[in-house]
């Protein structure tokens, strides 16, 4: 929810889908290409600056995004600081710190960073259905796209179900101690499965009765400038792209 | 499509208060669709559909539309009325009986039925069975390029269709942000971008708040007025009285009863084995014509309609 509203209130919700999709590439290649971890974390502070003062997002609110992937980045970085080394036949293992040294982790971290910071800036400036609709012009295969717009649209569908069904359920005591907890827990995955199955049904009804044959299609969105906003995200991207690969 | 107007339909026309007698123009007096143009668009002929697992849907039911017109169908919930809608779309197949639309055999092919549900539009009750598209623009795509049309008639459809409905101004809305009923008209919006000559309406009205209703009211003026048919389901006698051309009656999968709405206060009794209340401010107003404050002409079908009949009265005592 945070995601999205930040998708529809940032100020470039308007820009063309494809140059922000296109800057957030140029960030990828940055984030790999770079050379030092400086040079990354570069790229990732500029991304995140671009975001949060040209953008509009937020900054606590791009925080609170960031920080369950950080979470993972963290325990990836973790893993590496750590190393098990097994002694052949009498089953000793010793738990060693820091085997290659600083260097690899600084390296992950960074690139992660980097890489991270230009998925969220698409991910925060984008909705998902310009994603959708960028993606369809990217030709990706039909069916991948409708169980994407399905899934998105029922996601919210279902999380009203879940949350109705939910206070229903603590209103009558559903969740008064543990036990009723996993009893009314156990009822509600009952209950949503069964509605789950009745909307799939509903839904291929309303899409016969408006004359759908199988295949889902739907009216693009319109950009004023698209080509305005590819050449500033391409000359954006090679930017970040050379400062990664030119920072000594 | 013509984008609309908000322009009060004519029929809505207050009595004027310099009316000399007690000449009251019924809105759906001689003017009234049903008058003017008596072709049937919809016709069901004694169709009966069973639910396979032995549900009766429609036993028998007999029912026309006549095309323009503005049609309330009535009956008790589990009567038959989603079923009966269902079959004017060619979701489902009467097991018995025949449906003809605009004086032909419904045709079961592939085309026929493209041709069908081009024509006669469903909008569902709940807008969460029907909104599947992540945004609203998308949504009231989703029918049109179904037709196979061109994207630039679609585009245009959608817009038209998104202006009919009074919802322009959220067409890059994401669905799940809209009020219930914001997403009724969405509903409306993508069924009339197909331009559909009959809109089937299953209870619409229900889950709206007033505000809501005449929002959606003024939007069903309008299409009645660009001269689309009208059939809507609902269990207020008293809105269908009022808004009604013609009033249906379904009870147990059957058509049991159909009268034009102003033949309303004489079919009382039709209405009472319905399970049905006779509209109050026709109670009312019999009380009055009982007690001589109104003369025994023209009812009014709705409490406005009583007030300015009483109004009236008034001046000419004074």
């Amino acid at each position: 929810m945070l995601i999205e509203q930040c998708a529809y209130g940032n100020r470039w919700r308007k820009v063309a889908p494809a140059a922000k999709g296109l800057f957030c590439l140029g960030g990828f290649i940055a984030a790999f290409a770079a050379s030092q971890p400086a040079a990354a974390a570069a790229v990732a502070g500029l991304v995140v600056l671009i975001t949060v003062l040209g953008a509009g997002v937020p900054f606590p609110r791009f925080v609170r995004v960031a920080l369950p992937p950080l979470g993972f980045l963290l325990l990836g970085c973790l893993s590496l600081a750590y190393s098990l080394d097994f002694q052949g036949a009498s089953n000793d293992f010793t738990v060693l710190w820091l085997p290659s040294g600083w260097a690899p982790i600084r390296q992950l971290a960074a690139r992660s960073g980097a890489a991270l910071a230009a998925l969220l800036f698409l991910a925060l400036t984008t909705p998902m259905i310009d994603l959708i609709a960028l993606l369809r012009r990217l030709k990706m295969p039909e069916v991948l796209l409708e169980i994407m717009v399905l899934c998105y649209r029922m996601l919210f569908v279902f999380s009203e179900a879940l949350h109705d069904t939910r206070t229903a359920q603590a209103a009558r005591l559903g969740y008064a101690t543990p036990r009723l907890a996993l009893r009314s827990l156990g009822s509600l995955t009952a209950n949503l499965t069964l509605q789950i199955w009745q909307r799939a049904h509903s839904l291929h009804i309303a899409a016969q009765s408006r004359n759908n044959d199988g295949a889902f299609r739907f009216l693009e969105p319109e950009y004023a400038h698209v080509r305005r906003d590819l050449t500033i995200a391409a000359l954006g991207g090679a930017l970040l792209i050379g400062l990664a690969v030119g920072m000594p | 499509m013509k984008p609309l107007k908000h322009q009060p339909s004519h029929r809505r026309t207050p009595v004027s208060s310099a009316a000399p007698d007690f000449t009251y123009l019924s809105p759906h007096g001689l003017d009234s669709g049903i008058r003017r143009n008596d072709e049937i668009l919809l016709a069901f002929e004694d169709v009966a559909f069973r639910y396979p697992d032995g549900n009766t849907g429609l036993d028998g039911c007999s029912l026309s539309i006549v095309r323009g017109s503005r049609n309330a169908l009535i009956g008790a919930n589990g009567a038959g009325k989603t079923t009966l809608f269902q079959h004017a779309n060619g979701l489902l197949r009467p097991q018995k009986g025949g449906i003809r639309y605009a004086g032909r055999a419904i045709d079961y092919s592939r085309a026929g039925l493209r041709h069908l549900r081009s024509e006669v539009g469903l909008v569902f009750q709940n807008p969460d069975q029907q909104l599947f598209s992540a945004s609203v623009r998308e949504d009231v795509s989703f029918g049109p390029l179904n037709l196979g049309l061109d994207t630039e008639t679609v585009r245009q459809r959608v817009t038209a269709a998104l202006q009919a409905v009074g919802m322009e101004k959220f067409a890059d809305r994401p669905v799940h942000n809209l009020s219930f009923g914001q997403k009724k008209r969405v509903c409306i919006a993508g069924v009339l971008a197909m331009q559909p000559q009959l809109l089937i309406l299953d209870e619409p009205m229900a889950g709206l708040d007033h505000a809501m209703r005449a929002e959606l009211l003024a939007v069903l003026d309008e299409l009645h007025a660009r001269g689309i048919t009208l059939l809507l389901a609902t269990h207020d006698i008293d809105f269908a009285y009022r808004w009604a051309d013609r009033i249906h009656l379904m009870s147990s999968g059957r058509c049991t009863s159909a009268f034009a709405a102003a033949e309303l206060p004489d079919n009382a009794e039709t209405l009472s084995a319905a399970g049905l209340p006779v509209p109050g401010v026709v109670e009312l107003h019999r009380l009055l014509v009982t007690r001589q404050i109104l003369p025994a002409i023209s009812s009014p079908r709705s409490l406005a309609e009583l007030i300015a009949q009483l109004n009236n009265t008034q001046k000419d005592f004074q």
